[in-house]
């Protein structure tokens, strides 16, 4: 019996940023007697500091005030994360593949069915010394890439991604796998070509919009974006609050997007059910609907904008001889063409801002640069800037270090403890390879790019190049260390990139993972590392909107199992290189940088201004200091009003300083684009791709797949979570064989056409293959569409391209060309599939190794399923 | 007087954070003598239930919280009033060592909020976190709820918002129920008129709705988007009479009975085509 129910209180942060910026910010009350987790609960601003000494913020409008609170606002993301801790799916100990057999057979094809065994941390680290020795001999130490993007968790000292790198850079680098800029690829390969905003193409001046919204808004349009799903890995609740706010002062929420989503569900006032990726047509319909009635601002364009009358004339069909009217929208985007006239005239008339989250068909599908310019397109066309009309995020408010991307009160500091972080620190070797090219470029390099992919990279690095993978000279990929297995259920085209995992010149793969998922199943070697609770560490928040914090993370419970944390676990690899000598030499001891963990959290601490109010011993036994709101934050020019009234004095960051409708940049680097061309157009198909229902490939497969960030995940991570799997229909549907099959959307026009109910087993596929997925028949979802959630685990029951996966994970069958010719980005959502029932009891015969796997329904797969020799 | 629960639909995001932090309090958390560790799954001590609204393109989302009422004549009680017992805070809470074995407790309960747990050959259910709130704290699930849909407190402390309060089974008052409810959520009916000759929404127009059951007139002008949109209404059979100048009234049929009504797209034809 618990005499002490309140335990003792630490802090945590539980969010996925996982390159040294932290978030989600919680308190978690331990019992330290019996080495246990009590509860998590929101982190209290006010326990140490008054409201005045935060300086405490708060917004009035029309009579109303919005108040942030003085605690975190947490979310079941967070909240369950004692699941995820205790998971039956950690990996238990370290493990190799039984049939990998580094001085004979490798069976490189057998990856993702062969079993495991396991060993120890010595014999481990052994083999993987050996194995970096022999390949930096053999082939050069660019034949190793390291894959250390990805949402783990949120790590300073003890970092989840990257330490390898840490490691290498010390022994003559590697190849890095470049992470494209994900979460953003339509705005970073198109808007920037409208209106600059690098770093990622949306809005970067976006200070105190939402007040300017609330006291001079009429509708806000949520784009795609859901407030209620896409933060919360990142963030909470601050901004599910504020469109309550929005709400009671009569701001109308409109919402355009194929699916009814968390957040339309909820706060919405009206519902544009458009199909997927199919927004650009909606936008030029709207556009034509206002060229042709004279309701924008020409006086505006005149003076803010660049090529106005080239974009004009294509609409109007000049070009093309197909004017962008309404009726010709309809057919494509299915939205009534009275609807959207009756929608642009409605916004004509008022102050609109336009929302965001990032995510979704509208910015993650082939040609998303288009909808992504258009939507800067008719901004402009509405005197962008002018109040109550911005563009504004509700997620990443202070993402780059950069004051200016939060729409509410800035705290006076984005507090950096980089000096504590281990992780990789972008040091960027001259080898890498963009994410997106990844089983290409082992399977069939060279490979060919322009441009370093990444999100952070100014809009001219687009141009830059051709690169190429391999270096010349250099030998081709031989050996992969991945700390981010999660490539098949997050990147595009993931049965391609079981090939790749399988394919012969692939001779050694080692994964560190704390669980047991996705691409650990292709590793030789997986080494267990732990979780945050787990080791002792130092963390921020600057994200949840209220104020910026940094906090002392003590350690809650011991590591489990028996797992180091990732920084541990590439260490003991640096010893056993030691014993080559040469470059090896005194490995650890660089690799550790000269100062222990302690020393590390303690150099993150002086590295901010917290360091001026405290001493390090104060903070630990505080545990956080919270930064005051910013003086004066009322003062902050309102999002782009200083454009609006000054374009001269307060340009852009185009070539012209002005909205470039014609992006001179586009047209001479890439003359002969057709996919995006200097112009924002509307693109039917192009070498890539051919996406659209009403092409021949739409015959086939006539539903175009929504795959949203997942409501119950974090990307690939937390789909173990038992509280969240028990919610039937909702997180996972209960086949009839007992399995927990990830859940299909299906609207009940097409679930009669199909004959389909509530509860059937269907498979997803087109001709990269087929997953899996549990029919749950809404009205949630336009007809002609069908929606699945991102980042289920993946469970194959037939590996590579054609192959079938019981999991869900539809990342699997995406395209594997990315966005257009030039942009490298990945195509993850509103792709064409079919739909049909299956017999799971028929599969289960055909395929009796992968359906009777050791599973546990309420956890999903567990480690032991694959474990053939163990302890 | 006494402890109550207040739930106000109208400031539920459907997050779930109440459930999960009901999970991450109780699971292999022994609260002795208040409760016995909850089952890792099955058991939904506190629960939100979720209900799809509507047709597309006009649908909600309603969330509905769900959890023991802590009922001043709570019919468990009265089936096991040794088992039972109800605090001078008002919480009801289920005695883990006297109720032992008490399967029909499970039964008993009309809101289904209480839980067998066959490990343990025990009933079990929502405390109100009383541990926590016998330590001074409130319980888990109000503490995270992000936008105080769910409160606790005195009852006198609510005295003003519980006058326009609801009980979650209105025929079920008789169990005094501690769990109150705010604008817990009505049918809607709506649609949108269309010009279809002009392929135009139309603006303005005048959507009389007629309760046929209550013989009920509500009345709206169709907006920007040319929607008419009835808000918590009854469930009834509804006559809608779609009028406005220059186009023949359109009367349609429609039925809130089982669920919420969009009816789709109201096409009126201009009055002018059937004249001469």
């Amino acid at each position: 019996m618990a005499q002490d129910v309140k335990g003792t209180p630490i802090v945590k942060g539980l969010g996925f940023n996982s390159f040294g910026i932290g978030t989600n910010a919680c308190t978690v009350d331990i019992d330290e007697e019996n080495d246990k987790i009590l509860r998590i609960r929101p982190f209290h601003f006010d326990e140490h500091q008054t409201p005045e000494e935060l300086n405490a913020w708060h917004l009035e409008a029309r009579g109303s005030v919005f108040e942030p609170g003085f605690k975190t606002l947490i979310s079941p993301l967070s909240l369950c994360y004692k699941k995820r801790v205790y998971s039956k799916n950690r990996i238990p100990y370290p493990l190799k593949r039984v049939d990998w057999d580094p001085n004979g057979e490798r069976n490189p094809q057998n990856r993702g069915t062969s079993g495991y065994q396991r060993i120890s941390w010595d014999e481990a680290t052994d083999l993987i010394a050996a194995e970096i020795k022999r390949v930096h001999d053999l082939y050069g130490p660019a034949s190793i890439l390291c894959e250390l993007d990805g949402h783990g968790e949120t790590k300073f000292v003890h970092a989840p991604h990257g330490c390898q790198s840490r490691m290498f850079d010390l022994i003559g680098r590697y190849t890095l796998q470049t992470r494209q800029p994900d979460s953003w690829e339509g705005w970073y390969w198109g808007a920037k070509h409208i209106w600059g905003m690098d770093p990622l193409g949306q809005n970067s001046m976006q200070n105190n919009v939402i007040q300017d919204i609330a006291q001079n808004g009429d509708a806000v349009l949520f784009w795609g974006c859901d407030v209620e799903t896409t933060p919360l890995g990142w963030g909470g609740y601050l901004a599910s609050r504020i469109c309550f706010w929005f709400t009671e002062l009569g701001i109308k929420q409109i919402h355009i997007s194929p699916d009814v989503n968390y957040t339309n569900a909820v706060h919405a006032d009206y519902w544009i059910p458009v199909k997927p990726n199919t927004d650009a047509a909606l936008q030029l319909a709207i556009a034509y609907t206002w060229i042709t009635e004279g309701t924008y601002d020409q006086e505006y364009l005149d003076t803010h904008a660049i090529g106005f009358d080239n974009f004009k004339y294509y609409v109007l069909g000049g070009e093309d001889g197909i004017p962008k009217t309404p009726k010709w929208a309809e057919e494509i985007c299915g939205v009534p063409s009275y609807t959207i006239k009756a929608f642009a005239r409605y916004w004509a008339k008022h102050a609109v801002s336009i929302a965001h989250c990032n995510g979704g068909s509208y910015i993650r599908s082939c040609y998303a640069h288009e909808p992504a310019r258009l939507e800067v397109a008719l901004l402009g066309m509405q005197s962008l800037g002018k109040p109550g009309a911005n563009q504004f995020k509700f997620i990443e408010w202070t993402l780059y270090g950069m004051e200016t991307v939060t729409p509410l009160p800035p705290s006076s500091e984005i507090p950096n403890c980089s000096p504590a972080y281990r992780g990789w620190f972008r040091s960027f070797p001259e080898s890498f390879i963009p994410k997106t090219m990844i089983p290409q470029a082992i399977m069939n390099p060279p490979v060919t790019w322009y441009g370093h992919i990444g999100a952070g990279f100014p809009r001219e690095d687009q141009f830059e190049g051709p690169y190429t993978f391999p270096l010349e000279g250099n030998e081709r990929l031989h050996m992969i260390w991945s700390d981010t297995p999660c490539w098949e259920t997050c990147w595009n085209g993931g049965n391609e990139m079981q090939e790749a995992l399988r394919h012969d010149s692939i001779e050694f793969i080692i994964v560190q993972h704390p669980w047991m998922e996705n691409d650990c199943l292709f590793a030789d070697i997986i080494l267990p590392t732990n979780t945050k609770f787990e080791t002792e560490d130092i963390g921020t928040d600057s994200d949840n909107g209220q104020w910026n914090v940094v906090y002392f993370e003590r350690q809650a419970i011991k590591p489990r199992l028996d797992s180091k944390s990732d920084m541990e676990a590439v260490g003991e690899v640096a010893k056993k290189l030691e014993k080559y000598g040469g470059i090896y030499e005194n490995l650890y001891e660089r690799y550790m940088g000269g100062k222990t963990c302690e020393e590390y959290i303690e150099a993150g601490f002086m590295n901010t201004g917290a360091a001026d109010k405290m001493t390090f011993d104060e903070f630990k036994e505080k545990q956080y200091y919270a930064f005051p709101t910013k003086e004066k934050w009322e003062e902050l020019p309102v999002g782009l009003s200083q454009f609006y009234a000054d374009p001269e004095g307060h340009p852009l960051s185009t070539p012209s300083g002005k909205l470039e409708y014609y992006s001179t940049r586009l047209a001479e680097q890439f003359p002969d684009d057709k996919e995006r061309g200097p112009i924002p157009k509307w693109i039917d198909e192009g070498a890539g791709h051919q996406e659209r229902q009403y092409l021949e490939r739409g015959r086939k497969y006539p539903f175009l797949l929504v795959s949203n960030h997942p409501r119950w995940r974090v990307h690939a991570n937390l789909d173990d979570v038992t509280w969240f799997r028990e919610m039937e229909e909702y997180v996972k549907v209960t086949g009839p064989d007992g399995y927990k099959y990830e859940p299909v959307w299906v609207h009940p026009t097409d679930a009669g056409a199909l004959g389909l109910e509530t509860g059937d087993i269907v498979k997803i596929y087109n001709e990269r293959g087929a997953v899996m997925g549990g029919v749950r028949v809404t009205e949630r979802i336009r007809p002609g569409v069908v929606y699945q959630d991102h980042g289920s685990r993946v469970d194959s029951a037939v590996l590579g391209r054609g192959g079938l996966d019981r999991g869900g994970a539809n990342n699997l069958i995406a395209p594997t060309p990315t966005t257009s010719t030039h942009a490298y980005g990945e195509v993850t959502s509103g792709f064409l599939v079919n739909v049909e029932k299956v017999d799971v009891f028929k599969l289960a015969e055909e395929y009796p190794e992968a359906f009777n796997r050791d599973y546990d329904p309420d956890c999903g797969l567990i480690a032991s399923a694959r474990i053939v020799e163990g302890e | 007087m006494g402890k109550v629960f207040v739930f106000d639909h109208a400031k539920c995001n459907g997050c779930r954070n109440c459930q999960i932090a009901c999970k991450d309090e109780h699971v292999d958390n022994d609260w002795s003598p208040i409760a016995k560790p909850q089952p890792d799954t099955g058991q939904f001590w506190t629960r939100i239930e979720e209900t799809v609204c509507g047709q597309v393109p006009k649908v909600k989302v309603s969330y509905v919280l769900h959890m023991c009422q802590h009922c001043d004549n709570a019919p468990c009680m009265a089936v096991a009033p040794d088992a039972v017992y109800k605090r001078d805070d008002g919480l009801v809470i289920i005695d883990p060592e006297k109720a032992k074995g008490c399967k029909e407790l499970v039964e008993s309960c009309p809101y289904g909020a209480i839980f067998w747990n066959e490990e343990l050959a025990l009933p079990q259910k929502c405390t109100g976190c009383a541990h926590l709130v016998d330590a001074g704290e409130i319980p888990h699930c109000v503490d995270v709820c992000p936008h105080e849909a769910i409160r606790f407190g005195d009852e006198e402390e609510f005295a003003e918002e519980l006058a326009a309060a609801e009980v979650l089974c209105a025929d079920r008052a008789d169990d005094k129920p501690r769990v109150y409810y705010l604008n817990l959520p009505k049918r809607f009916l709506a649609g949108v008129v269309v010009d279809r000759e002009a392929d135009e929404v139309v603006i303005g127009a005048k959507v009389t709705a007629e309760n046929l059951d209550t013989g009920e007139i509500l009345v709206q002008e169709t907006d920007d988007f040319g929607d008419f949109w009835f808000k918590k209404v009854d469930e009834a059979h509804w006559r809608l009479y779609v009028e406005c100048e220059g186009y023949l009234t359109r009367v349609i049929e429609a039925s809130t009975v089982e669920e919420d009504r969009n009816v789709g797209p109201v096409y009126l034809a201009h009055a002018s085509l059937f004249q001469g």
